[in-house]
């Protein structure tokens, strides 16, 4: 009884010590709550001009930074953008939710980002945007944008935004690195001109992946002409052990060369080990696979955070579907790996690079594929009757079919000839 | 000498019949205990303990619409656990709910994404429920039905058809209930068969809190309830007394998984107005613990279910306002569960030290 009577005089103790501890939470409520009201916190001002800036801006993630791919691939965005607009006195005070699943659970992020005071909501990955629309129209003095998706153009609200970048350009120029190393191996002799064959790692037979991969052989083609390509879906975004066995089953085939839409370097690795030849996507992979990697590219995200982070500073609007390419520096190009490239590529790179800068080169030029045979002539672009399939605005004219043209999203879904689907169920 | 060295340094008696008042003491001693500990761990994590509790409660409850999505997270649990108790009160292990959710949910989306445009919205909602339910009953019935004819394992089985029906929405995401080709995203329901929102949260809440009521007196007052306690506490007996173990067994697994169905269908409808892969999200597994927490009892459930809803919502809100990683936030609703679980020890066993021991039989 007297051990009780002890436990129970410490529990008391306990007690009233978590009892102080609550008052000191509450206390500290409302200068959390607070924060949000002040758009202009003096302590964040301190190392700017008195006229300074401050955007408090919510970053809705599907993984984490560790991810090195994808996710990775927006903080590094984040972080350049931070630090451009830090020269131009605006403030940037982040809030990022890792891990968020494309469920209800991007619904209460995006209101837990909207209570928590921010001025503009970033959902980073395609199947937020349903989510994200359920919350917008309650928050209308918020802006939202939704990257990589395309609802904005045709959803009634002003406070919506989609993103995305002419990624298609980068794919196109690694396609040119990966054509001229396989010319170079044909001129040596080293295989014959029907055994350039390209091995593609794709994620799902979807519009962003097609329109990359289609982009990338035809650079490939327009330095090799013998060239051929096959394309082995995964079923998934990011499953490194499948990415792997992709890649090696495409080099059992005969690919001398791999490249990828998926989120893991092991398809880089795979390569290496299979003695053949890789271009990389969302980061620089030479790295992991110094004797295999040629070059990779990425979508860079800066530009465009940037863009809306001052026009929301600033308090203008800003546009609803925003596309930008090599011209904005919205798609850059990993650094070429010079010790196994082929020689020249370096100043063809800078020479084609120009040329899509300017305008002069269009990618998905009708002259330069075919379909069953026969040029393309007409496709449609958007889908304006939600069924899913476009109906809506001609994306051939010009001599070419113009990609994320009329919307930011992808949709260049067509199969050309000379790229061969091993399967497309998914 | 010798005979010392055989006693254990700590032994174990059962007891029983502790003082009310006592039990209550041991259990709010445990969840302070497993606070400090949280703190602990926080205070590892680099934030003021005494402000990231202070942010889990205001984030969970400071506001209206955080109040709305904690009883958002909390409706699913508290509907599974009801489903799960009849089960565990039979010593039936269910573990299979995660797979009866998502069968009800497949069943309910398939009217939602079909039926939508030929049946009014009520009409529409109810035969979305009942064909969750229906599926989810069915999807539980298949194992009690091995368990009750060959006594195959339950808990395995249970197990093993989750992940099978899981499969199933994985398929149906990138066939043929597919939207944009390629994207595995399921279109979004027509506004008919979502569940209308009562005071902000999608109607589910009341779903459920019927449920309770239904489960409680299902469980305490009903000749089915009975037979329930008296199987879990001995097969033997129930067979002496002439029931039908085996009937008994496929018709509580079968009501089980309607509620787990009905919740998936909640889900798919108030919450997600879609289908995917992770509907059930973990809810059949967590909600074990919410009815263990219970002791099985209903309404008990409310308050636990609740209180795990608050540290998740919590948890979000701790890593928006401070940066601490949700994972931080889980290692204390784990150490909290499992304080709170093990304090059920304490209550039901007593230690008995070496050196009290002797003192004890001295007195003795």
């Amino acid at each position: 009884m007297k051990k009780f009577l002890a436990l129970l005089l410490s529990m008391i103790l306990v007690l009233s010590l978590t009892a102080c501890g609550g008052g000191g939470g509450e206390d500290s409520k409302p200068a959390d709550e607070s924060k949000p009201a002040d758009t202009q916190p003096p302590a964040d001002s301190g190392s700017e001009p008195a006229e300074g800036k401050t955007v408090k801006v919510g970053l809705i993630c599907i993984g984490d930074e560790n991810d090195q791919g994808y996710t990775y691939n927006f903080i590094r965005g984040k972080e350049a953008a931070t630090e451009a607009l830090a020269a131009k006195g605006i403030t940037v005070e982040w809030v990022t939710k890792w891990n968020i699943g494309e469920d209800s659970g991007c619904e209460d992020a995006n209101i837990e980002l909207a209570d928590e005071g921010c001025d503009l909501i970033i959902n980073n990955s395609f199947g937020f945007e349903p989510f994200m629309l359920k919350v917008a129209p309650d928050y209308p003095e918020i802006e939202f944008i939704a990257c990589t998706n395309q609802a904005s153009w045709g959803d009634s609200l002003d406070n919506t935004h989609n993103a995305f970048a002419n990624i298609y350009e980068g794919r196109y120029l690694a396609g040119i690195v990966a054509g001229m190393k396989l010319q170079q191996m044909i001129d040596d002799g080293e295989i014959s001109a029907d055994q350039a064959v390209i091995g593609y790692v794709g994620a799902f037979s979807f519009a962003e992946v097609i329109s990359g991969f289609t982009s990338y052989f035809l650079g490939a083609r327009s330095v090799c002409p013998s060239v051929t390509m096959k394309v082995q879906f995964v079923g998934s975004w990011s499953d490194a052990t499948e990415e792997a066995n992709a890649a090696s089953a495409l080099a059992d085939m005969g690919c001398v060369m791999i490249s990828q839409h998926s989120d893991n370097t092991t398809p880089a690795t795979t390569a290496q080990s299979k003695g053949v030849f890789h271009t990389g996507y969302n980061n620089d992979m030479i790295s992991v696979a110094p004797e295999a990697s040629l070059i990779g590219t990425r979508i860079n995200w800066a530009p465009y955070f940037e863009y809306a982070i001052e026009s929301v500073a600033n308090g203008e609007s800003f546009d609803q579907d925003w596309c930008h390419g090599m011209d904005m520096d919205a798609v850059v190009m990993t650094d070429l790996n010079e010790a196994i490239a082929a020689p020249g590529t370096a100043e063809k790179l800078a020479e084609v690079e120009d040329k899509l800068r300017t305008g002069d080169l269009q990618v998905f030029d009708t002259s330069t594929f075919t379909i069953e045979g026969k040029a393309l002539e007409s496709a449609f672009a958007l889908d304006t009757d939600g069924d899913f399939t476009p109906d809506s605005e001609e994306a051939v004219f010009d001599g070419a079919f113009h990609e994320s043209y009329f919307q930011s999203a992808p949709y260049f879904a067509l199969s050309i000839d000379g790229i061969e689907w091993l399967n497309s169920a998914f | 000498m010798n005979h010392e060295k055989k006693i254990p340094l700590i032994r174990l008696a059962k007891r029983d019949g502790m003082e009310g008042w006592k039990v209550w003491c041991i259990r709010c001693g445990s969840i302070l205990f497993a606070l400090l500990l949280g703190a602990l761990v926080m205070g590892l994590a680099g934030a003021n303990p005494v402000t990231a509790y202070g942010t889990m409660i205001s984030g969970a409850l400071g506001k209206k619409s955080a109040i709305r999505q904690t009883v958002k997270i909390a409706v699913p649990l508290l509907g599974c656990a009801l489903a799960i108790a009849p089960c565990f009160k039979m010593r039936f292990w269910n573990i299979g709910a995660e797979g009866q959710i998502t069968a009800g949910a497949i069943a309910a989306s398939y009217f939602a994404l079909f039926w939508a445009n030929r049946l009014p919205s009520p009409v529409l909602l109810l035969v979305m429920g009942l064909a969750g339910a229906l599926a989810g009953g069915l999807w539980a019935l298949i194992p009690a039905f091995f368990k009750a004819k060959w006594n195959t394992n339950e808990t395995l089985f249970t197990l093993m058809m989750n992940y099978i029906i899981i499969g199933v929405v994985r398929w149906l995401q990138g066939g043929p209930w597919e939207g944009r080709k390629g994207s595995q995203i399921i279109p979004q329901f027509d506004e008919a068969a979502c569940l209308p929102r009562v005071l902000g949260v999608h109607c589910g809440w009341i779903i459920v809190l019927v449920l309770v009521v239904f489960m409680h007196i299902y469980m305490n007052h009903t000749k089915h309830g009975y037979e329930i306690a008296v199987i879990g506490d001995s097969i033997n007996t129930a067979r002496y007394a002439g029931m039908n173990v085996g009937r008994v067994m496929m018709r509580t697994m079968f009501l089980s998984g309607a509620i787990s169905g009905i919740v998936g269908f909640i889900v798919a409808s108030g919450a997600n107005n879609t289908l995917y892969d992770g509907v059930a999200g973990g809810v059949g597994f967590t909600s074990i613990t919410v009815a263990w927490l219970s002791q099985l009892n209903a309404f008990a459930m409310v308050g636990i279910s609740g209180l795990l809803a608050v540290l998740s919502k919590g948890a979000e809100t701790l890593q928006t306002r401070m940066a601490v990683p949700t994972s931080i936030s889980d290692i204390i609703t784990g150490i909290l569960l499992f304080c709170m679980l093990g304090c059920e020890f304490f209550i039901n066993y007593k230690l008995i030290f070496r050196g009290a021991g002797r003192k004890e039989a001295r007195h003795g």
